[in-house]
């Protein structure tokens, strides 16, 4: 709590120092800025708002690209095998839309939609799923590439030839 | 005075710290060239400004000031353009450098009293000159942001970087003056800022590391499709891609594979440069620089890219469509050949790419076709001759492609020697004989067909009909009796007695070259066997051991892309020396 209290008060004073430092600017430029009344208030205050924004992205400590845009669904036990660091491929429909892409950041959530973490696809390809190899299997979490297909077939009534993608991904944290 | 005087020449020092990284970094000569031309030009400016406001230099030097900031503008447009176009930009946008031409002719049109830098960009000829420069390359990188999904993040750094030039030029020029400050024009506060947002878009259009040809004309390609022509192929998977790419090289034609690993090029004498793709979210704009690059380089080459659905998983498919559509573009005005595999992509995506009009060749796959000449000798059977020297391989029958067409002969031709030294029936045999050299002939005739005569839809399997089939194999068993069947068991036990070391050795000169062979040995003798005492029940072991061995031999390489390769080599070692263990694993 005081943590938090703390965090807010440091970012509330560099908003207001920030705030500070662009009144003196408009003082210090007011010959420059002597481009009549309406002008000044539509192009500063889109300036000014812009630098706000940029500021306040800054200090969220949140760049946009690494909010979470979508998500990956897991079974408990492919959840805590991720968790626990057993796993860190997820072999999944290849035709899923939206696509994670590689650098894309996702929410990792529970078949039961609670979410557990943000992941980070690291890299990613396309196979055939009889083509998906034993030691990939493994890294998914499970014993054979057999084995990955028969619970495929289950989960998602793969064949042989179905296009899978074989993302590699990695965990940060579980969600607050 | 002196403070600004300092930023500009903090300035410099990072212009040139740029300039370094660029030149020693970067991998496009082009783009290497015209930003190393900017950030000299700037560098010169900011020193030059520096010189004759401090009084290091004599006013004189005042000219330089104008000089270099004259240039620098359509050197900004050029490079801006470069970064969109890549090499093509003389061909699509020959317009700037008609810019760079004018800008002698415009500084001394211009009124002598305007030469002075404080009004360069007033309202005269020079200034709407400069005024041009920057409004093009903003104008452009504005259009890519809207239109484009490949340059829509690159737009936008770009026209910031042109943005933030104007607001450092000019408008603090001008602001300055006004404010009656100091007298900063003819110098640019924020040439390092847009400086490094060039450099940022640049590395990130970056070719991906690895081998290149030389830059040398290409050989007359007989096999290859026509100059200029950008094909799909669409196959299951990317075997006649990489069949045409080895083709190609070996006929002289200057080649680049673009693949995120190429196993099957192992096998491929010789193996044509191969640079892997490495997994970034900026994989599409790196395969466009990669292969822009690689056409500049070597034009009338051939690129082949058999891995686009990886790209599609790095970058999105809007990003790798739009980059496949520019390199058709780019393709088209140098003169040189692409060919993209569409395996593994999504339905929806294949549609869309075939909505483009590309050329599009549907290929079997050549382990069906195979089987459909081999049916035309030995009927139903050919299934199980290609499966006994698949078994013999440790490959599945997928893995097969028309670089296994020349083995698989030779292992015929072993089948039919085992079975002479048996069968008693010598006219028989000598039909048998001449049954298989038939095969053999059709095999090889049709290992030679080109991909583009295979897109005619004119492929073995579809002539072979069942009922052709039926009367083949009454036919073949009236005039050679059973001698046929004892073919097939012959080829079949053939995997079995072939000695184990022999498969192995297969394996491993497949995929790691003829070193492959000192590898195997190696290991055997680690594991205190001679090839000859090497069982069945051993490969287990060998391919535990030599899994082991290769790994670590792959963990103390740096460079991620040959680990990479080399960890999928030892995967396929590993998984074919399992199929050759069989049951005894």
């Amino acid at each position: 709590m005081a943590r938090r209290i703390v965090t807010l008060l440091a970012r509330t004073g560099l908003l207001f120092l920030l705030s500070v430092v662009l009144v003196f600017g408009f003082w210090e430029h007011r010959n420059f800025y002597q481009i009549g009344f309406t002008n000044l208030l539509l192009l500063g205050g889109l300036v000014t708002f812009l630098v706000i924004l940029g500021f306040r992205l800054a200090l969220s400590g949140d760049m946009p690209r690494r909010r979470p845009k979508g998500e990956l669904t897991f079974t408990l036990d492919e959840g805590d095998r991720l968790l626990r660091g057993g796993a860190e491929i997820a072999v999944r429909p290849a035709d899923r839309v939206p696509t994670p892409v590689v650098g894309q950041w996702l929410w990792a959530k529970y078949d039961t939609g609670r979410a557990f973490g943000r992941l980070l696809v690291v890299d990613g390809t396309r196979r055939i799923l009889a083509d998906v190899t034993d030691e990939e299997a493994r890294k998914a979490g499970y014993a054979s590439a057999a084995e990955l297909r028969e619970a495929g077939r289950a989960r998602w009534k793969w064949t042989p030839r179905d296009l899978v993608a074989v993302l590699r991904l990695r965990i940060e944290g579980a969600k607050p | 005075m002196i403070v600004y005087s300092l930023a500009v020449g903090a300035g410099i020092v990072v212009e040139a710290w740029l300039l370094a990284l660029v030149v020693l970094r970067g991998r496009r000569p082009w783009l290497v060239a015209t930003f190393g031309a900017l950030a000299l030009t700037l560098i010169v400016n900011g020193a030059a400004f520096i010189g004759t406001s401090e009084g290091f230099l004599d006013p004189a030097w005042e000219s330089a000031v104008l000089w270099t900031l004259v240039l620098a503008n359509p050197l900004t447009a050029i490079l801006v353009l470069s970064l969109i176009h890549g090499e093509t930009v003389p061909r699509r946008r020959p317009v700037v450098f008609v810019l760079l031409a004018l800008a002698p002719l415009v500084v001394l049109l211009t009124p002598s009293a305007d030469w002075a830098v404080q009004h360069a960009y007033d309202a005269n000829l020079l200034g709407a000159f400069l005024t041009v420069c920057l409004g093009i390359p903003l104008a452009e990188a504005a259009y890519q942001r809207m239109t484009s999904s490949l340059f829509a993040v690159d737009a936008f750094w770009l026209a910031f970087g042109v943005v933030a030039l104007i607001i450092g030029g000019p408008i603090y020029a001008l602001e300055f003056q006004d404010l009656g400050i100091l007298q900063s024009a003819g110098s640019n506060v924020a040439a390092p800022v847009a400086l490094a947002l060039f450099a940022l878009v640049l590395f990130r259009h970056d070719p991906f590391p690895g081998t290149r040809p030389s830059r040398t004309p290409s050989g007359a390609a007989p096999h290859l499709f026509d100059p200029g022509r950008t094909v799909v192929f669409e196959e299951t998977r990317p075997k006649y891609s990489l069949h045409a790419a080895a083709l190609a090289a070996k006929e002289g034609v200057r080649v680049l594979v673009l693949s995120r690993a190429g196993p099957d090029l192992a096998t491929a004498d010789p193996a044509p440069p191969s640079v892997p793709l490495i997994p970034t979210r900026h994989g599409a704009p790196r395969v466009l620089g990669t292969l822009a690059e690689f056409f500049a380089r070597a034009p009338g080459g051939l690129a082949v890219l058999p891995d686009l659905d990886d790209v599609a998983l790095m970058s999105g498919w809007p990003s790798t469509e739009e980059a496949v559509l520019r390199l058709r573009g780019v393709c088209r005005d140098t003169g040189s050949r692409l060919i993209v595999a569409s395996s593994r992509l999504t339905a929806p995506e294949k549609e869309s790419l075939h909505s483009h009009r590309l050329d599009w060749w549907t290929l079997p796959d050549p382990a069906e076709e195979m089987e459909a000449v081999l049916a035309q000798s030995f009927g139903p059977g050919a299934r199980e001759l290609l499966a006994a020297f698949a078994r013999a391989r440790g490959l599945r029958r997928e893995d097969l492609t028309l670089n296994h067409a020349e083995p698989f002969l030779q292992f015929l031709e072993r089948a039919l020697s085992e079975l002479g030294q048996s069968a008693a029936d010598a006219p028989a045999r000598q039909g048998l004989r001449a049954q298989t050299s038939a095969a053999a002939e059709a095999l090889r005739a049709f290992a030679t067909r080109t991909p583009e005569d295979l897109a005619r839809g004119d492929w073995p399997s579809r002539h072979a009909s069942e009922a052709d089939r039926g009367i083949l194999v009454t036919a073949a068993e009236y005039w050679k009796g059973k001698e046929m069947q004892e073919l097939f068991s012959a080829a079949s036990d053939l995997g079995d007695r072939e000695s184990v070391f022999e498969q192995a050795r297969h394996v491993f000169v497949e995929q790691l070259g003829e070193a492959g062979e000192g590898v195997l040995r190696s290991e055997l003798s680690k594991l205190g066997k001679r090839p000859e005492e090497l069982r069945r029940a051993d490969v287990a072991h060998l391919a535990d051991r030599a899994a082991v061995d290769l790994t670590a031999m792959a963990d103390v390489v740096d460079v991620p892309q040959e680990k990479l390769r080399i960890q999928r080599q030892v995967e396929s070692i590993r998984r074919r020396l399992e199929a050759i263990a069989g049951d005894e694993s």
